[in-house]
């Protein structure tokens, strides 16, 4: 499909180039078809009623009447704009300590960063409630030396939501915005303070920059999918933490007032379409959408620098008196240590997981009481489970092949066209993310009984890449930003044709982007559950989905088990392919 | 009726019947008489439902009947996927376990089929457990539990749950409407058998009263085990069987059974299903006692079919909802009142939640 459009697109005169936007037309037509049109059934139900079939307003008259569906929409865009915005503060520092380090190094970091990633943020979620909770690992600490008499509040309130979420934010954030970093000419900063520029006013005003972005790029990708969340904030929140996600869900699942929960469903669409308008105004999506088209001009950008210069000269104060306070040395460590901390954050739960897996109770307990392999019996002798996790790896390797290529081909298009319509392209491919999981998931079903497709691995895949999609785009357009287009110009100079210079030139500068976005996908799949259960009927089931059915009535140790073996499993294959992508290396 | 059943299934369903009531000894027997071997797939809760049913219905089912029978765990609220199914008509499962409540509201949406026995043909079965499209298997109950370790002063009812001055403690409740506002009612004084309707504004008045010293709002069963076996509250309101795996589990606490309210689940079948005759056949084989007693072995759920108190060791039914000793203290959850009100209450619900 893709090859084709390649092959339409006539390259080397810049007047014709608007026709890039060929490469987005395999993705355009995938989620008009498995997203656009089964989503856009079950929205449509929102206006009908449903006892007659006649055209009713009921369900928005009902959102209207009272105020608890605006506040608690309110309270999910709060909780994702503070998940953002904190992932961004802990993933920011991380990423550019990452960016500096040699790749190799870089490399097993980077392994480290990702450990949330492969841990099912199900096992995650209470592996956080033995930490923080009131006899948790911490409080137990605490009390034991002495520090408090009673043991602290860390969940069940806004505190333990913002733990559970940021920690499961941040490897986002950073693999987001890491690409962006390492495509930063560093001699630009070094230029900056050469002509003069204290090295604050340096890294403000150029870095930091040239990193926005990533940042941006990254700031969106949290908010939106931290929009949708809702298995976090039900077990680590109190009584205020309900998200919208989790009312349409009763709705659909328990109510089952389809009615009402498009309704609902279209009123989180909009709002969250309306913040990306916002955003766009604020920190510039259409400049990820739109590569370099836009320098940017105009007040917003007056002020935006304005506003890096005084971050700047506060940076640089600030930085004054830290060294002044505790010395040259050891504010050169401020960063390694604080990055350090960040990793050890990431991969606590993880490391909680592992003794947990070799508990010889009944119960997910810190400490464990004794220890055995029972649990890893009961895994490997279970074909449910292996065949669970086989299905898992399979599905999740093709979604990632899918969605990369799709998501990147669009990213391709996008940046390579000066359409006014960019902007609006780049919005529809993220829709998936906006809309609710259970919404997609319902739609999809209808559709994929009749082309056959429930209870299949294709199914699972194809909804995995809609859901996928949105991430790969995101993350190869923000390389893209960075990429120099002048380089393509060059090789299609010297001769190269499209194909040759796509595969030639782009995509070996933009792997880092690449990578990022197939581990995107694949985690995507790798970790998802609602479609899992609609498009799997129970038959085909899937390792998130093999979990939740274990972990609904009661929760056993086989999940730590299960996330351990996953976790070697990954890890191993994660050190191959660093090991044969530093051995295949050209320079 | 005539055209739902054909004859040989009704022939084999009688044969059946008798060599359930002659026990197991005839069993061996019927495997010749049955026809060509069905597959139907059934729809359980998942988790330690399905080694449970296995050996209780499943294993003894395919034996009697030479059907095979393939279980998959379904959803907490498989109500999405059960109308989806009908639908658009992709059976993914022949029989599926639904709560009184989800009967309900599929029967209203016209989405179940009748299971094509009545309580006439099972006398002894609770008669709550049976209409023309559901058959109960197993009786759970919302109880609350309290840490021994922790409430010196042992409560002993719902008023005794809501008094934090005279019964100190962490407490935890459900993030539901659902059996919260008759637990404050009956917390409050109104008698068991008086309950419904409920009195919404009485109710939020005396959870007004709570609110403050709810520490936790469980979403999930097990979350409320582990709830209670971390001593994360020293008391919790649970379903008695998650309660009880954190007691077997080592946890020193106690359930209350008194003003306990019970719920009822069993099986129904999604409308047109193509294997409706074996899926009927199967659902009449589960309303054996003896079949009901064996789930109870490593379930604490109660049997719908009371007679099968006479093979429970008296031990094991003490914990069980539907022995008499606990049965008498407590009352079935009015599900009609819910279904006409849950949408509004629901709404009031969260909205009280969020103040």
């Amino acid at each position: 499909m893709s090859a084709v459009s390649i092959g339409r697109a006539p390259a080397r005169t810049n007047r014709l180039r608007p026709n890039a936007l060929w490469l987005a037309v395999p993705g355009l037509i995938f989620l008009a078809v498995f997203f656009v049109w089964p989503v856009a059934q079950l929205l449509g139900l929102s206006v009908v009623d449903p006892d007659n079939g006649a055209f009713s307003a009921s369900s928005y008259q009902r959102i209207a009447a009272t105020d608890v569906y605006l506040r608690v929409l309110g309270i999910t865009f709060r909780i994702a704009g503070w998940t953002a915005f904190w992932s961004l503060l802990v993933g920011y520092p991380l990423a550019y300590w990452l960016a500096r380090l040699p790749d190799l190094f870089r490399g097993r970091m980077l392994l480290f960063v990702m450990v949330p990633f492969w841990t099912s943020y199900l096992v995650k979620t209470f592996a956080w409630m033995l930490i923080l909770g009131r006899s948790g690992v911490i409080n137990s600490l605490l009390t034991g030396a002495h520090v408090v008499d009673q043991p602290l509040s860390l969940i069940n309130n806004q505190f333990g939501v913002m733990v559970g979420m940021v920690h499961a934010m941040v490897p986002l954030a950073v693999m987001t915005m890491l690409p962006v970093m390492t495509g930063i000419d560093r001699r630009l900063v070094q230029a900056a303070q050469t002509l003069g520029a204290a090295p604050a006013r340096a890294f403000w005003l150029v870095y930091f920059k040239l990193s926005l972005p990533g940042v941006a790029a990254a700031g969106l990708l949290v908010f939106i999918s931290s929009l949708g969340f809702f298995i976090v904030p039900a077990f680590l929140g109190g009584r205020q933490e309900t998200m919208l996600a989790q009312l349409i869900i009763t709705q659909v699942q328990e109510l089952l007032n389809w009615s009402f929960a498009g309704a609902l469903s279209a009123m989180m669409l909009l709002a969250a379409l309306v913040s990306c308008v916002i955003y766009d105004r604020l920190f510039g999506l259409s400049t990820i959408a739109g590569g370099s088209a836009q320098v940017g001009t105009g007040r917003i950008r007056d002020l935006g620098l304005a506003i890096l210069s005084a971050v700047a000269a506060l940076a640089a104060r600030l930085g004054a008196v830290a060294q002044a306070l505790l010395g040259k040395r050891l504010c050169a460590l401020l960063l390694p240590g604080f990055c350090w901390l960040v990793i050890a954050f990431l991969v606590l739960p993880t490391l909680l997981v592992i003794p947990l897996a070799f508990t010889s109770s009944q119960f997910l307990e810190f400490p464990p009481p004794g220890y055995g392999l029972s649990w890893f019996r009961t895994y490997f002798e279970s074909p449910l489970w292996i065949q669970a996790t086989i299905r898992s790896f399979a599905v999740a390797f093709v979604t990632a092949f899918a969605a990369t290529a799709i998501g990147g081909f669009a990213a391709l298009a996008l940046a390579n066209s000066r359409t006014r319509w960019a902007g609006l392209i780049f919005a529809f491919f993220l829709a998936p993310m906006i809309v609710p999981r259970i919404v997609i998931a319902v739609g999809l079903f209808y559709l994929f009984a009749r082309l056959g497709l429930i209870a299949t691995d294709l199914g699972l895949v194809i909804g995995h890449t809609v859901l996928a999609i949105p991430f790969t785009l995101v993350t190869i357009a923000a390389v893209l930003k960075t990429y120099d287009q002048r380089l393509d110009q060059a090789a299609a100079t010297l001769g190269a044709n499209r194909v040759r210079t796509l595969t030639g030139v782009t995509i070996p500068l933009v792997k880092g982007g690449l990578v990022a976005a197939f581990l995107f996908a694949f985690i995507t799949s790798f970790d998802e559950l609602t479609i899992a259960i609609f498009v799997s009927g129970g038959i085909k089931t899937t390792l998130p989905k093999q979990m939740w059915d274990d972990m609904i009535l009661q929760l056993n140790p086989t999940l730590a088990a299960v996330s351990v073996v996953v976790f070697i499993v990954v890890t191993a294959m994660l050190l191959v392919a660093e090991r044969f992508r530093s051995s295949s290396r050209l320079d | 009726m005539t055209n739902l059943t054909t004859k040989p299934t009704r022939r084999s369903l009688l044969q059946l019947a008798g060599g359930v009531a002659a026990g197991a000894v005839a069993a061996p027997y019927l495997t010749g008489t049955a026809r060509a071997a069905t597959q139907i797939t059934v729809a359980d809760p998942g988790g330690p439902f399905g080694p449970a049913f296995r050996k209780a219905f499943y294993d003894p089912f395919e034996k009697a009947t030479g059907n095979k029978v393939v279980n998959v765990a379904r959803e907490a609220e498989p109500t999405a996927q059960f109308k989806a199914m009908v639908e658009t008509k992709s059976y993914t499962w022949d029989v599926c376990t639904l709560t009184l409540s989800a009967r309900d509201i599929l029967k209203a949406q016209g989405l179940l089929d009748p299971i094509g026995f009545a309580h006439a043909d099972v006398p002894k079965l609770m008669p709550q457990a049976i209409s023309p499209e559901f058959m109960g298997t197993d009786v759970y109950s919302t109880i609350f539990a309290y840490r021994t370790d922790k409430v010196k002063n042992a409560p002993a009812s719902w008023t005794d749950f809501f008094n934090v001055e005279k019964f100190p403690g962490r407490r935890s409740m459900r993030k539901n409407p659902i059996d919260s506002l008759e637990q404050a009612l009956l917390a409050d004084g109104v008698p068991l058998d008086k309950l419904y309707p409920l009195d919404i504004d009485r109710a939020f008045k005396v959870l007004d009263k709570i609110k403050p010293h709810i520490a936790v709002w469980w979403t999930g069963g097990a979350q409320s085990t582990q709830l209670l076996q971390s001593g994360e509250v020293d008391m919790t309101t649970g379903w008695n069987a998650r309660l009880q795996a954190a007691i077997d589990g080592g946890a020193p606490a106690k359930i209350i059974w008194n003003q306990g309210l019970y719920s009822i689940e069993g099986w129904g079948l999604p409308k047109g299903g193509p294997k409706a005759d074996v899926a009927r056949q199967f659902i009449r084989f589960c309303s054996d006692p003896k079949a009901q007693a064996v789930f109870t072995e490593a379930l604490a759920y109660g049997p719908t079919n009371l007679d099968a108190y006479q093979t429970i060791p008296a031990e094991r039914a003490k914990l069980l909802p539907t022995s008499p000793e606990n049965l008498k203290q407590m009352a079935i959850a009015n599900e009609d009142w819910w279904s006409a009100n849950r949408a509004k209450v629901t709404e009031r619900f969260n909205a009280w939640l969020l103040t």
